[in-house]
């Protein structure tokens, strides 16, 4: 990926520079321009409308009138509380009934998305003034503007993407954007289970939360935090890696010349892809539960005098869900590798056969490091997702077992996303559970920004086309 | 290029406009004029309905809408029945709706915390999550004529189990919510021997069943060499003192028994019948009776919870909690919907309908006068329950972090961490801080 | 020992270890049916710590598709989800992979980027903040199901990797070719890209069909105190965690094989097309 057309002066040289830019613009625009492109500074559209183009003039009038109303009607009213996140709690009637106030996450969520729309205001007002500049230089050069006609064919054809992209956009502004942001600010708050509102507010209390990660007393949660995030790292790998291999044993052995019935095979593997998690792993862990299936066999048959405490002790537990990660996991990496292995040239095997290599000395010399040179950013997206893999950990042993040694309610096999679920879920702690999701992103993105420089296969996006 | 944005921006203030739109209607319900709280109910439904017709009172305007109830899923039936009897004795209510959804004890005190205003008007929990619940501003109090429905109807335990701080929180509903042995008697010889019964079962190649993981369970060995762990509460649901002494050579008595109770082979951490296997005994309440009978068949049968012999030879009984589970009124901002929702909740909770609700799925009443019925009387389930009830402590508020805790001690007895070879010392340790964490959940 | 007698070897050691392998893959579904096909009457519906059902029955298929149980509504809220996730899903990773594989615009490097941030946040730190603003437009409880749509389908433009990786292995010469011949780019995308990706479209929407099925984390905590908005993974996970259901477990098996079944019927179907989208999508990251 790499888009650095302008890399002379350094990012921060380059922000000030280019805010630079745009003021001097502002200025010139409103110098050089006629009268209408200066009505169009607090009339957004006018200069547009007065030169006839309507479509686009009308939509920055609706645009501004949208947003005054906006403002006027709503967005005021909650981001004037933005600094204190509400005053007045609920009360109690005389009768019995109680009225509700001030609401401390309506509040932050509302403010939220009004600053954005700040913000986006002031770039369409920008963009007003580029227009009207546009339209001046066209006429004054004698050229013709354009019609409502190629404004609307523009958006099937030289500006389809931004047709394609809106709707998309927009999803993701208001499901993913603003709902990641709002979190981000929840952990500058003390939202939790005695900060709820409606009935009570919350407020701002700066780093406290994140203090309260890294303290190491009695009541910090610091040494739980360690626990659980070597935990998470060390499953990851595991997880990623075993899965990885093992799967591509498999589908060797599938591939393998003169075996039969190669598609019997990877259809019976490929079922745990197909049937539902939450079906097949909560059997999974009934069956080795201490009265499941597999001890009570072991007992009848006297192969053991006491059940195996498969979810029991934390180690134990620990290496049950890697090795039930690998019944999951295999297929998928089987599929894959399948495809992939044909690629290799199989006159690659056959010289080297012929200079008496064993069948490890060829996959440690071929097959391996064509595969790993293929697959690697494969690999590091398995390993970032196993990061946040909730469903094998939560449907197994939710976490547990937990222990005097670890607080607030994480288990040996949590990981961070299954701690912060639980946060969210049984204690209402929205407050840790917001920096705990920090701490995934930065996990994760520190991850992937040392794993993706290392990658031999990191290309240029567009060499590849 | 501007396209884009302009699009954007028209969407987003599009969006913005809805929000307007919809955001608006929460507030707004207050307005309606309606009588005051508790001027209706509390004569009209309690013991008999018969006081309704009485007096020139005006027919009072209650106005009309919709009452969600929140209850577990085997009485969904049986409260959707006793609802639109309620309706039929109080006409004047019938502008009220009524939708009954399945939503287990447990499950309605975390969806209430999740979203108060989503939530239902009158729900089912059980005690322990009371104090989350007021916390959260999810209960409405309970004053004046409903207050004296409450104390006057119900034995003081279950009337106590709905305080917090000096307010009343909730309608005791039940006072079976404590726990007792479920055996099958062709395996255990002596139900009242702990050591008996772990014996039987392991000679039978079955299992014995009872959570210590749980907060629940565990202090049943706890009190039973004289612990104790009670918290104070102020009237915000706040704990303001913690009182507790298992840090005690009582203490390290029970921690003891627990040890040697998990280091059998018969046993099983669990307390449910349905996702037990092979059981020879299991410590379970009433709830699972059905199940159990189903499970036992012929040789079904119920006992108070045994005794044991602690390691300083000393025979302690078993105790425990004895619980209750409450039905619980949301904060309300119409006082119409108010005395509606206190009227139908205390119908739900008065002597018939615990006594027809202990008919329909056997569950044990609070209702004093609703415990003397034969039926009752007469129940195995019930009476082993009322035995073990002796020696129990009713139990109180505990915070949510309680429970965690108790988990994880239950939890490092099971995996070995804390075990048959440590010493007295190290017991002692693991039981300070116990309470030491104990301690810290009261401000 | 001849290089034929140690083929045969070793193919034989192969076989074995496939036997048992898919023993061990398939061992929990076996499991999974008998107990559905286990008798209430046999322990009550709850767990039992042997395999072979002693008295076999219908009964938790009859039961779950009688009047006493919601199961056939969940089923269907299921099907409905999972149908229309389906659909507007693909849409809407079509159009975000054409636009991002075809075109060049100011801030595509920009936005793609933003979206590879956006996607290392776990998806549940945002579970109460997307709960009350779906409550704003009433798409919760009563309003869940086209809230959960509106939610799988809102977000579902960042996941363009494998299509998009798809779009650019299609030479970019036929697209310049129409637009020669005066083919807008829209015609482009509809009359030629599309149908030449029926591979990539059929394994878009069967991830996008299957997922909803799996979903009972952030479906009941939309869903939840209305049980007619369940899906069937909310409620078949509440009989087996909650403590109010009796008898439930061998109906939770029945209900798993009702849910299994089809889909997997399905997958198997359509594996070619599954295989070839994780394939692409793997090598492409």
């Amino acid at each position: 990926m790499g888009n650095s057309a302008n890399s002379g002066k350094g990012p921060v040289g380059k922000f000030f520079g280019g805010v630079g830019n745009e003021f001097k613009e502002i200025g010139l625009t409103f110098a050089q321009g006629d009268w209408k492109t200066k009505v169009s500074y607090l009339i957004m559209g006018f200069g547009p409308l007065m030169r006839k183009q309507f479509l686009r003039g009308f939509a920055y009038l609706a645009a501004e009138v949208l947003f005054i109303w906006y403002m006027v009607a709503f967005g005021w009213g909650y981001l004037k509380d933005f600094t204190t996140l509400g005053t007045v709690a609920r009360v109690m009637n005389d009768d019995g009934t109680f009225s509700y106030n001030d609401n401390s996450f309506l509040i932050l969520l509302y403010s939220l998305l009004t600053i954005i729309l700040i913000f986006i205001f002031l770039v369409v007002w920008r963009m007003n003034l580029r227009e009207n500049r546009n339209e001046e230089k066209l006429l004054a050069a004698g050229k013709q503007l354009g019609t409502v006609k190629g404004d609307l064919y523009s958006l099937l054809d030289s500006h389809f993407d931004k047709t394609l992209l809106a709707i998309p956009v927009l999803g993701i502004f208001v499901f993913t954007v603003l709902p990641i942001v709002f979190m981000i600010f929840i952990a500058f708050t003390d939202y939790d289970a005695n900060h709820q509102p409606p009935t009570n507010l919350f407020t701002w209390v700066g780093l406290e939360n994140f203090k309260n990660l890294f303290s190491f007393g009695t009541t910090g949660l610091g040494s739980t935090f360690l626990t659980v995030l070597s935990w998470t790292l060390i499953w990851a790998f595991f997880a990623t890696f075993l899965t990885y291999f093992c799967g591509m044993g498999v589908a060797i052995m599938i591939n393998r010349k003169g075996i039969k019935f190669k598609k019997l095979w990877r259809t019976i593997l490929v079922m745990t892809i197909a049937v539902p998690q939450f079906v097949s792993l909560l059997y999974v862990y009934k069956m080795f539960a201490g009265d499941g299936l597999v001890n009570s066999y072991l007992m009848k048959w006297g192969l053991i005098s006491s059940a195996i405490p498969f979810w029991d002790n934390p180690l134990l537990a620990k290496i049950m869900i890697i090795v039930i990660n690998l019944w999951i996991g295999i297929p998928y990496t089987m599929l894959i590798t399948t495809g992939l292995l044909m690629n290799i040239p199989e006159d690659l095997y056959e010289s080297a056969r012929i200079d008496g290599a064993t069948g490890f000395q060829m996959f440690k010399s071929i097959t391996l490091p064509y595969m790993l040179f293929v697959t690697g950013p494969f690999l590091l997206t398995q390993f970032t997702g196993n990061l946040n893999n909730f469903n094998v950990i939560f449907l197994l042993t939710q976490g547990g077992p937990q222990s005097m040694k670890l607080s607030n309610n994480a288990g040996y096999t949590d990981l961070l996303v299954t701690w912060l679920y639980k946060m969210t879920i049984n204690d209402t702690n929205y407050r840790m559970a917001a920096v705990l999701g920090i701490m995934v992103f930065v996990v994760t993105a520190v991850i992937s920004l040392i794993v993706y420089g290392m990658l031999p296969s990191v290309r240029d996006e567009e060499g590849f086309q | 290029m501007k396209k884009k944005v302009l699009a954007t921006l028209l969407t987003a203030a599009m969006v913005a406009g809805c929000l307007v739109g919809c955001g608006g209607g929460s507030g707004d319900s207050a307005a309606d004029t309606a009588p005051a709280a508790d001027a209706a109910p509390a004569a009209d439904s309690a013991a008999d309905d018969t006081a309704e017709g009485d007096a020139a009172a005006e027919p009072v305007d209650y106005g009309s809408g919709t009452i969600t109830i929140w209850v577990a899923e085997n009485t969904v039936d049986f409260t959707t029945q006793k609802a639109q009897e309620f309706f039929e004795a109080n006409p004047d209510m019938a502008g009220y709706t009524v939708t009954v959804e399945p939503v287990g004890e447990g499950d309605a005190a975390s969806n209430m915390l999740t979203d108060v205003e989503g939530g239902a008007d009158i729900f089912g929990f059980a005690q322990d999550q009371i104090t989350r619940l007021v916390s959260a501003g999810a209960l409405s109090p309970i004053v004046n004529d409903n207050l004296t429905f409450v104390t006057s109807n119900n034995d003081e335990g279950s009337a106590n189990a709905a305080v917090v701080g000096d307010v009343t929180y909730a309608y005791p509903m039940t006072s079976d919510n404590g726990y007792f042995l479920y055996y099958d008697k062709s395996v255990v010889t002596d139900p009242t021997s702990l050591e008996q019964i772990v014996a039987d079962c392991e000679a039978a190649g079955k299992n014995f069943y009872m959570e210590i993981n749980s907060g629940w369970y565990q202090p049943a060995f706890f009190f039973a060499t004289g612990c104790t762990l009670t918290y104070d509460t102020g009237d915000a649901g706040n704990f303001t003192q913690c009182n507790v002494d298992y840090a005690s050579d009582a203490g390290v008595v029970a921690l003891k028994e627990i040890i040697e109770l998990a280091s059998s082979p018969a046993f099983q951490n669990g307390s449910s019948v349905d996702n037990g296997t092979n059981i020879g005994a299991i410590v379970d309440g009433t709830w699972d009776s059905r199940s159990a009978s189903d499970a036992f068949g012929d040789n079904y049968a119920c006992a108070k919870l045994p005794s044991f012999e602690g390691s300083d030879g000393n025979t302690y009984q078993l105790s425990g909690f004895g619980g209750y589970k409450l039905l619980g009124i949301k904060p309300q901002v119409e006082p119409g919907k108010l005395a509606v929702c206190h009227a139908l909740a205390q119908y739900l909770t008065n002597k018939d309908t615990q006594l027809a609700r202990y008919n329909a799925v056997g569950w044990g009443p609070s209702n004093v006068e609703a415990q003397q019925d034969s039926a009752i009387q007469a129940d195995v389930a019930l009476s082993a329950l009322a035995e073990q009830l002796q020696y129990t402590i009713p139990q109180g508020n505990y915070p949510g972090d309680y429970w965690t805790l108790a988990t994880s001690l239950g939890d490092d007895i099971i995996a070995g961490t804390i075990s048959a070879s440590s010493s007295d010392e190290e017991l002692t340790n693991v039981l300070q801080t116990f309470q030491d964490t104990c301690i810290s959940y009261a401000q | 020992m001849g290089i034929k007698a140690k083929r045969t070897l070793g193919n034989t050691i192969t076989y074995i270890v496939l036997i048992i392998i898919s023993i061990i893959w398939l061992f929990p579904f076996v499991c999974l049916f008998l107990q559905s096909l286990r008798s209430y009457n046999e322990g009550g519906g709850g767990m039992v710590e042997y395999l072979l059902p002693k008295q076999f029955s219908l009964d938790s298929y009859t039961f779950l598709l009688s009047q006493d149980s919601q199961f056939v509504r969940w089923y269907l809220n299921t099907l409905v989800i999972a149908a229309f996730v389906a659909v507007f899903q693909t849409i809407v990773v079509l159009c975000v992979s054409y636009a991002l594989s075809r075109m060049r615009f100011k801030g595509r490097t920009f936005l793609m980027r933003f979206w590879l941030i956006l996607g290392m946040f776990p998806g549940f730190l945002t579970m109460i903040c997307l709960y009350f603003l779906l409550k704003q437009f009433g798409l919760t409880q009563q309003g869940a199901i086209p809230g959960l749509i509106l939610i799988s389908v809102a977000s579902s433009g960042m996941g363009y990797y494998v299509t998009k990786g798809y779009f650019d292995t299609i030479p970019k010469a036929l697209d310049e070719a129409a637009r020669i011949d005066g083919a807008s780019r829209a015609r482009v995308f509809l009359t030629m890209i599309i149908p030449m990706s029926k591979p990539i479209i059929i394994y878009a929407a069967l991830v996008a069909f299957m997922a909803p099925w799996c979903d009972y984390i952030f479906a009941s905590y939309v869903a939840f105190g209305y049980s007619d908005s369940y899906n069937v993974a909310v409620a078949m996970q509440r009989w087996v965690w909650t403590n109010d259901y009796q008898g439930y477990f061998t109906r939770f098996c029945a209900g798993g094989m009702l849910v299994a079944v089809p889909i997997t019927i399905l997958f198997i179907c359509l594996q070619r097309y599954y295989v070839e989208g994780v394939t692409g999508g793997a090598v492409k990251g």
